[in-house]
C-alpha cells in the first residue's frame, strides 16, 4: 500500500500536466504589430459579447420565453400550450446561446493567441460562473430590498 | 491567406493528434529495434553463456576470504574431486593454468632441441608453436593414424600432439585408433592427447581414452574447463598420466600452483553444474546433427564433427571469401587459412533458434555468385 503522497508513480516527473507548450501543426505566422493590437481589441469585443450573452441567459431570455408563453395562452386560451411553448423556446434559446458561446470562446482563444498571448484555455467557464453570481445577487437585491417578499399582512387572506 | 485561415493557424493540435504522432514515433522506434539484427559470433570454440551463479558465488567466497595468500601447492579438493570423477589416483593428475599451458610444459619437458613433434594437420595451431618454443621441430602430417605411424619411422620423433575432437575439424580419434597408434609407436615417443573438447562428443564414452593410460605410460591426456564448462576466463585445466608418469607430471606442475579462485570455480562447477553441462552437450549434439544434415543437403562438404563446431567448405569458394560473405550477413566465423586449410571455415554451433539463420546465411552466401 502506498503511504507516501509524493510517490506519484513518476507521473509528474519533469512537467506537471497541462503546462506543456501549445503544439501547432505548423508554426503560425503572426501578423504585424497593428494587427496584433487590433486582435487584442477584437478579443475584448468577443469577451464582452460572451459576457452579454451569458447575462441574457440568466434573465432576459427566460423572461422573454415566459412573455411569449403568456401571449400564446392569451391567443389560444390553453395554459398547457402556453407553458409547453414557453419551455420549448426556453430550452432552444438557452442551448442555442450556449453553442454560440462555446464557438465564441474558441474564437476568443485563437484571437488572443493571434494578439500575442499564450492563451491555452477559454474564459467561458469563468464568465458563466461570474455572471450567474452577479445575476443571483441582483435578483436577491431586487427581491429582498426593492420589491420585497410580499405584504406579510395579507398572509392567509 | 484568408481571414479565417489566419486565425485557424493558431489552433493547437488536439491531444489525440499529439498522441497519434507520439504513438507513431514509438512504433517507428520499435520497428527499428526489431529490424536490427545482432551479429552472431560463431568464431570461438568456448561456451558463450554466463557462468552458473553458484560458480560465481564460490569464486566470490574465495576472493572475499583473502587473496593475499599463495595457493596451496599440495593436494587440493579439486584434484581429489577430478581424480574420483575419472577413477584415477590423485597423484597421477595435476592441475594447470589451462590445458594449453600444461601441453606446452609437457613439450618442453619431453623434447630435446632438434627433436620432432608430429601433429595431424589441420589441427590446433598451438602445437607447432609449442614445439618451436621447446627448440624442437614441428611437423604437420596430413592424414590419419597410418600417416603418423609412417612419419615416426625416422628416429628423431619425440612427441605426437593430438586433439580429440580435433580443432578445427571436430573429428574424434576413436579409442581403437588411438590404441593402434600407441601400439605402433616406437619406444620413447610420447603422445599428448588434448581432449579439451571431449565433453561435446557422443560417439564414445567421454573417458574411454583414459582406460588406455594403464596400458600405455607414454600417453598423457589433457582436459580443460574452458570449452563445455564455459570457464575459459579462469584458465584451468588438468593432465592425467598413466602408471609411472608421476615424475613427468611433477615437472609440468605450475611452480606457484593454480589460482585458488580458479580452483574454487572449477570445483563448484563439478559439484553443481555437471547435469547442466550434460544437458548442454546433449543439445549441442542434436544441433550438430541438424546443422550437418542441412548443410550437406545444400552441397556443403562438412567433416564428421564431434565438437561444438563444424568444419566445412563449398566448392570453388575459399574459406576467407565464405567468411567474408557471412560477415556481411552478420555472422562471424573463423576462416580456414589461419587454421591450416584455406578452403574451409569453422562455424561454432549456434544457440537454439539460430540454426535456421545460419543455414539461410550460408545458402545466400554461396548463391551470391
Amino acid at each position: 500500500m502506498r503511504t507516501d503522497p509524493t510517490d506519484n508513480g513518476g507521473l509528474f516527473v519533469g512537467r506537471r500536466p497541462g503546462t506543456a507548450p501549445v503544439r501547432f501543426r505548423t508554426l503560425p505566422k503572426r501578423g504585424s504589430e497593428l494587427r496584433q493590437r487590433m486582435d487584442g481589441s477584437l478579443a475584448t469585443v468577443l469577451l464582452v459579447t460572451m459576457t452579454v450573452l451569458c447575462l441574457l441567459c440568466w434573465g432576459p431570455i427566460p423572461l422573454a420565453c415566459l412573455w411569449l408563453g403568456s401571449e400564446i395562452q392569451y391567443i389560444t386560451g390553453s395554459v398547457t400550450l402556453g407553458i409547453t411553448a414557453a419551455f420549448a423556446l426556453l430550452f432552444a434559446l438557452l442551448f442555442g446561446v450556449l453553442v454560440l458561446l462555446r464557438r465564441l470562446d474558441s474564437m476568443w482563444v485563437l484571437v488572443r493567441r493571434a494578439a500575442g498571448h499564450d492563451q491555452r484555455t477559454g474564459a467561458l467557464g469563468r464568465i458563466f460562473a461570474i455572471t450567474a453570481a452577479v445575476c443571483a445577487l441582483a435578483f436577491a437585491a431586487w427581491f429582498l430590498v426593492i420589491h420585497g417578499p410580499g405584504n406579510l399582512n395579507n398572509r392567509g387572506s | 491567406m484568408g481571414l479565417l485561415d489566419y486565425y485557424r493557424q493558431f489552433e493547437g493540435m488536439s491531444e489525440e493528434e499529439v498522441n497519434a504522432e507520439l504513438r507513431e514515433r514509438a512504433a517507428e522506434r520499435k520497428r527499428n529495434a526489431l529490424a536490427k539484427v545482432q551479429t552472431l559470433d560463431l568464431s570461438h570454440t568456448t561456451w558463450p553463456e554466463l557462468p552458473h551463479p553458484r560458480v560465481v558465488g564460490a569464486i566470490t567466497y574465495v576472493a572475499r576470504r583473502g587473496l593475499y595468500r599463495y595457493p596451496h601447492l599440495g593436494g587440493s579438493e579439486l584434484r581429489d574431486a577430478l581424480a574420483e570423477r575419472h577413477g584415477v589416483p590423485a597423484k597421477r593428475l595435476i592441475l594447470g593454468n589451462g590445458a594449453a599451458e600444461l601441453l606446452s610444459a609437457a613439450t618442453r619437458a619431453l623434447i630435446e632441441p632438434g627433436q620432432r613433434l608430429l601433429t595431424p594437420w589441420p589441427s590446433y595451431p598451438l602445437y607447432p608453436l609449442m614445439a618451436r618454443r621447446a627448440h624442437g621441430r614441428p611437423e604437420r602430417v596430413s592424414g590419419g593414424v597410418d600417416e603418423l605411424l609412417m612419419s615416426t619411422r625416422e628416429g628423431d620423433v619425440r612427441v605426437i600432439a593430438l586433439a580429440s575432437p580435433n580443432d578445427p575439424t571436430g573429428e574424434l580419434l576413436a579409442t581403437a585408433e588411438l590404441r593402434r597408434l600407441l601400439e605402433g609407436l616406437p619406444p620413447g615417443v610420447a603422445v599428448l592427447l588434448d581432449e579439451a573438447l571431449v565433453d561435446f562428443a557422443d560417439a564414445q564414452p567421454i573417458d574411454s581414452s583414459l582406460a588406455l593410460l594403464e596400458e600405455f605410460p607414454t600417453l598423457l591426456v589433457f582436459r580443460s574447463f574452458s570449452k563445455a564448462w564455459g570457464l575459459a576466463g579462469l584458465r584451468i585445466g588438468y593432465a592425467i598420466g598413466g602408471p609411472g608418469s608421476e615424475e613427468l607430471l611433477a615437472e609440468l606442475d605450475p611452480d606457484l600452483g593454480v589460482s585458488e579462485v580458479s580452483q574454487a570455480g572449477a570445483l563448484e562447477a563439478i559439484r553443481s553444474t555437471s547435469e547442466l553441462i550434460q544437458a548442454r552437450t546433449r543439445a549441442v549434439c542434436e544441433r550438430r546433427v541438424e546443422l550437418t544434415d542441412a548443410l550437406r543437403n545444400r552441397d556443403f562438404e562438412v567433416a564428421d564433427s564431434q565438437a561444438n563446431f563444424l568444419w566445412l567448405s563449398y566448392p570453388e569458394i575459399s574459406g576467407a571469401e565464405l567468411a567474408a560473405r557471412l560477415g556481411i550477413r552478420g555472422i562471424v566465423v573463423a576462416a580456414g587459412d589461419a587454421l591450416g586449410e584455406p578452403g574451409h571455415v569453422r562455424i561454432t554451433l549456434p544457440v537454439v533458434g539460430a540454426v535456421g539463420r545460419v543455414v539461410d546465411a550460408l545458402r545466400e552466401a554461396v548463391e551470391e555468385d
